[in-house]
């Protein structure tokens, strides 16, 4: 790979222009960024801590960090003899990867018409789009589950991932990154006689990789944590997502810690999985494009 | 209308193009059309509308407007939430921005990872989950925040069991929740600002703060206002966290507006009021985000 | 660059063909469809599965269970029942709300209505019932209050375990024995009675009842139709004053304390007054607890057996299975199935003629709940907007634990505010 010795002599060239003291603020800063992180993952290891708990373990006071057996693996078989919880992963990972991928398509191509385009009325459809993040999900749900019942689309796929198709925040960050790319780039293409659509594929999609990126994971994590639409919208055991597999373990009376941390760190590992590889990608489609400017 | 006949029936090269441009963002609009306005518009109809037990819908005007906006629990709950934005959005959107600017600042690109990653990591979590979990933390016999409290001598506190405390204490849930979502947009947007701005300022001798003041912010300034907006909507709308937890008391304490809708609507049975709720929320939201737009956009030059 | 290309359209064909995918299979078996939100009782929601089977042998019908999630069930079971066609055949919900408010269920057939109107215990003759007509099966009992007592904690505190109070004026003078205040003036480190503040109001007011109950106080009319000059009641005002003492005066429950379920389970709280499936929460959860289970004290009267959420089994109106639903109840309606259903679960059966068999009488809280059931039947309040109302009364009641004003002024308000949601 070409890049990667460039990459390094670019690092270290500006590492030779740092002064004695901005090295220190640099280490200063870089401590404090490393603190916060620790507090914010703090409870995420209470989290999997008390997933190693037993329940009375989990009632005993004064307070035990620790548990008594730290390979206490009992609460995550028992999550998987009660729930076919592998099968609500793949439910959960179909359905965010489906809207995760429609979003970045169709939030790409509307914010490249808001951003680079002119015609009637742009703005205020800009508006409504906003708009409809203001509206209170629990005021249409009923109308919009009937609507499903009418196409035959509950308790299917489609029918969970219908209100997640398309995300207003993907088209807002979509239209912010095709923004500031330079007109330049886009006339010259027209100039080149290429169609509106061909510049979109060949000019916009490539000079805005991380916010696609960023697309990707935010709108497949937020649909992974949906629980309100799927809960309605689903009445098979089979089609449940992981969100509706979670509540399984608090009901009307009690929540039963134990085995909800269990759950709960389940849930979130196939997401660390994606982040991690998708985080990747997106430096080296920085580090790539910065070299290119 | 002459522009509108010119999208359908274009005349120049200027105006194929912008053709092109609406019928870019016409899936987007058709989606959002069927799956959100017209429910919305439903919505707004059963606002003029009473539906009495076991009956048929009677029309009454603005009675149900009358009614909802001489409640007090109405306007309680519109004060709870506006006390929990203020607890939230400013705290997220200051905390993002610094955590971003000091992870862009780090070097070694795998240690940047992984804090970019711990910070992500809440976000990955189920807003029930993540509520459920903060419930146990601040519970006041037992949560780890007292255990820690009580190690440097304070006495425990009853977080969400008080009546002043429980709002700052949701408010925390959720800047937890989101503060690694903005951060990663600022961290993409920092990204693709040019190093070259940056040594063109050095040289000139500007230092660390004065380089943050008129690079960084000015042109980051889109992504602020941006989260600002968003955050804004979504912390007026909060519902699962206080749902999950604590059900919007002790004492009413916590009951937001998106909670007193859902009960009112699902509860109570009472969606005409329900509907009045839903059409306030979506102009006042509506005001003040154009309000936010308008004020702060400040246009950039490439 | 062109093999990401090639690959990102494989995956989306992909995607869109599992978009496609129907969700469950197509059952070719007939069936009927029940939906429940009493997620806390997996085996006993089962038992109408298992019960199916056989049934299906007689009428080729099975029948299938959906559990919803509680946290917004409300939402799910309206869209369902408004949209027709995917809605359950039975579904199970308080009779007065999808009865009452909505029309959504059928009415039970009369033979079996007079089945069950003869042999119920008589407190729940009224449950299922709407305008007195039957149209759901309870399926709940010893959704009433018991008084649950930690031995240990009694005995260190030199009272008798074997000999509980009787009356609310014992019961203060034995709460405040056991609780041991902080001497530093701060929340006690033991509390008598563990208290539920938490949560929401309707909650609150459903812990609370009892209390009103023994005062001789009801929280409406016996028509169900006016609240002023019941909720805020002479006598109301008493039983909230003593409720609120409780915490503010007596300092014999706290309001620190979190999850009254949890401060029993941790030794520090030693009395609560919960439902029956309580003892079961404490044999996992806090198995180290030595408890017994009695009934409520008195004060003007006794609390006896009342229930604000009572569960019943309904019909929906727009079934199209909706004689075969009916015909699966009257397959299940006997003693037999009925203590069997609720034996699996570890509840209380809900014939009166079970409530004497080995399985009751070898449960710790057998007597105590013959001696509820004993007591008067106490008021009512299946109102279509009993939610409503008993949040505007729980806003009430938590005022008082909080501090926020008087029980009087604050039950006026209560009480005008009642009336408003009635005449609404």
């Amino acid at each position: 790979m070409a890049t990667l010795p460039e990459t390094r002599r670019v690092l270290t060239d500006r590492r030779a222009i740092l002064t004695l003291r901005q090295a220190h603020y640099r280490w200063l800063i870089a401590l404090a960024v490393a603190c916060g992180a620790i507090v914010v993952f703090f409870p995420f290891f209470w989290m999997a801590v008390t997933s190693l708990k037993t329940a009375p373990e989990i009632q005993r006071v004064p307070l035990q960090i620790a548990p008594d057996h730290w390979l206490n693996l009992t609460n995550y078989f028992e999550v998987f003899k009660r729930e076919p919880f592998l099968r609500y992963l793949l439910n959960s990972t179909v359905v965010a990867s489906i809207a995760a991928v429609s979003s970045v398509v169709v939030s790409s191509l509307a914010g490249f018409g808001f951003a680079k385009y002119h015609f009637p009325g742009r703005d205020v459809l800009f508006l409504a789009v906003v708009g409809i993040l203001m509206v209170p999900f629990q005021s249409v749900v009923v109308p919009l589950y009937v609507w499903m019942n009418d196409l035959g689309l509950l308790d299917t796929y489609a029918g969970i991932v219908a209100p997640d198709l398309v995300s207003v925040f993907g088209v807002f960050l979509m239209r912010q990154a095709i923004e500031t790319i330079p007109n330049d780039y886009i006339d010259a293409a027209r100039v080149d006689g290429a169609s509106e659509l061909k510049i979109f594929l060949t000019v916009v999609l490539p000079s805005v990789k991380p916010a696609i990126a960023t697309l990707l994971i935010i709108k497949f994590m937020w649909s992974w944590n949906e629980f309100f639409w799927p809960m309605v919208v689903i009445s098979s055991r089979e089609m449940k997502v992981v969100t509706m597999g979670l509540m399984s373990f608090t009901n009307m009376y009690f929540i039963e810690y134990n085995l909800l941390t269990a759950a709960a760190v389940l849930s979130i590992l196939p997401i660390l999985v994606i982040f991690i590889t998708l985080q990747r990608w997106v430096v080296q489609a920085v580090v790539m494009s910065g070299l290119k400017g | 209308m002459r522009r509108w006949l010119r999208i359908a029936f274009p005349k120049t090269q200027f105006d194929r193009r912008n053709r092109a441009g609406f019928l870019f963002v016409l899936p987007a609009l058709l989606f959002f059309g069927f799956v959100f306005i017209l429910p919305l518009a439903q919505s707004i109809a059963y606002s003029f509308y009473k539906l009495p037990p076991g009956g048929e819908r009677q029309f009454v005007g603005l009675r149900l407007y009358e009614k909802v906006f001489t409640d007090s629990t109405f306007w309680t709950a519109i004060q709870n939430t506006i006390q929990l934005l203020i607890f939230s959005v400013p705290a997220t959107v200051i905390l993002a921005l610094a955590v971003a600017i000091g992870l862009n600042g780090i070097i070694h690109l795998k240690w940047r990872n992984v804090w970019a990653s711990m910070y992500f990591l809440p976000f990955a979590t189920s807003l029930v989950a993540a509520a459920l979990i903060w419930q146990w933390i601040y519970d006041p016999v037992y949560g780890f925040l007292n255990y820690l409290l009580s190690m440097v001598g304070i006495p425990p506190q009853k977080w969400l069991q008080s009546l002043f405390q429980v709002r700052p204490a949701i408010a925390a849930v959720s800047v937890w929740v989101r503060i690694g979502f903005d951060t990663m947009i600022f961290l993409a947007a920092l990204q693709s600002i040019p190093g070259e701005y940056y040594e063109a300022a050095r040289m000139d001798g500007a230092n660390a703060v004065q380089r943050l003041r008129y690079i960084t912010l000015p042109l980051l300034n889109p992504q602020i206002i941006m989260v600002c907006i968003l955050e804004l909507i979504f912390n007026f709308k909060i519902f699962d966290q206080v749902y999950a937890t604590t059900q919007g008391g002790p004492a009413g304490a916590s009951q937001t507006i998106i909670m007193l809708l859902y009960d009112t609507a699902f509860k109570y049975f009472r969606f005409g009021d329900a509907s009045v709720m839903a059409v306030f929320v979506f102009v006042t939201l509506m005001v003040v985000t154009l309000l936010q737009w308008r004020l702060f956009r400040k246009p950039v030059e490439y | 660059m062109k093999r990401a290309g090639r690959w990102t359209l494989v995956i989306v064909a992909a995607m869109m063909l599992a978009a496609t995918i129907p969700g469950a299979s197509f059952a070719q078996q007939k069936k009927l469809v029940l939906w429940t939100h009493w997620d806390q009782n997996p085996d006993f929601n089962k038992w109408y599965a298992d019960k199916g089977k056989e049934f299906a042998k007689k009428t080729g019908y099975e029948v299938e269970v959906v559990t919803i999630p509680y946290q917004g069930y409300e939402a799910k079971y309206l869209a369902a029942l408004m949209a027709k066609s995917s809605a359950p055949d039975m579904f199970m919900g308080m009779t007065h709300q999808w009865c009452g408010q909505y029309d959504f269920c059928d009415k039970m057939p009369a033979d079996l209505a007079k089945l069950y109107d003869e042999n119920l215990p008589k407190y729940m003759v009224e449950v299922g019932k709407w305008k007195g007509v039957r149209y759901g099966i309870p399926i709940e009992h010893g959704n009433f209050q018991q008084m649950y007592i930690n031995v240990d904690m009694f005995k260190k505190a030199g009272l008798n375990p074997d000999d509980p109070p009787k009356t609310f004026d014992v019961w203060l003078a034995d709460m405040k024995k056991l609780t041991i205040p902080d001497p530093k003036g701060g929340d006690p480190t033991q509390v008598g009675f563990a208290i539920r503040s938490k949560g929401a109001p309707v909650g609150i007011t459903d812990k609370f009842l009892p209390f009103a109950h023994a005062w001789g106080a009801r929280m409406l009319s016996p028509d169900l139709d006016k609240a002023t000059g019941y909720a805020n009641s002479p006598q109301m005002v008493a039983a909230l004053t003593f409720f609120g003492d409780l915490v503010n005066k007596d300092k014999v429950a706290s309001l620190a304390f979190g999850n009254p379920e949890d401060a029993f389970g941790q030794k520090r709280a030693a009395v609560i007054f919960r439902e029956s499936w309580f003892f079961g929460w404490v044999k996992k959860n806090a198995p180290d607890v030595n408890f017994k289970v009695y009934a409520l004290p008195c004060e003007k009267t006794c609390p006896g057996a009342g229930a604000l959420f009572p569960w019943t089994d309904l019909v929906y109106k727009n079934s199209p299975n909706k004689q075969m639903a009916w015909e699966f109840f009257r397959f299940i309606s006997n003693a037999k199935d009925d203590l069997e259903h609720h034996q699996i679960q570890g509840i209380l059966p809900v014939w009166t003629v079970n409530l004497d068999t080995p399985y009751v009488k070898s449960r710790p809280d057998y007597q105590s709940t013959k001696d509820m059931l004993a007591q008067p039947v106490p008021p009512t309040y299946f109102h279509p907007k009993s939610n409503e109302l008993a949040t505007a009364f729980g806003d009430a009641v938590v005022g008082v634990l909080f501090g926020k004003g008087q029980p009087k002024p604050l039950l006026d308000e209560a009480a005008a505010k009642m009336d408003r949601i009635l005449k609404d």
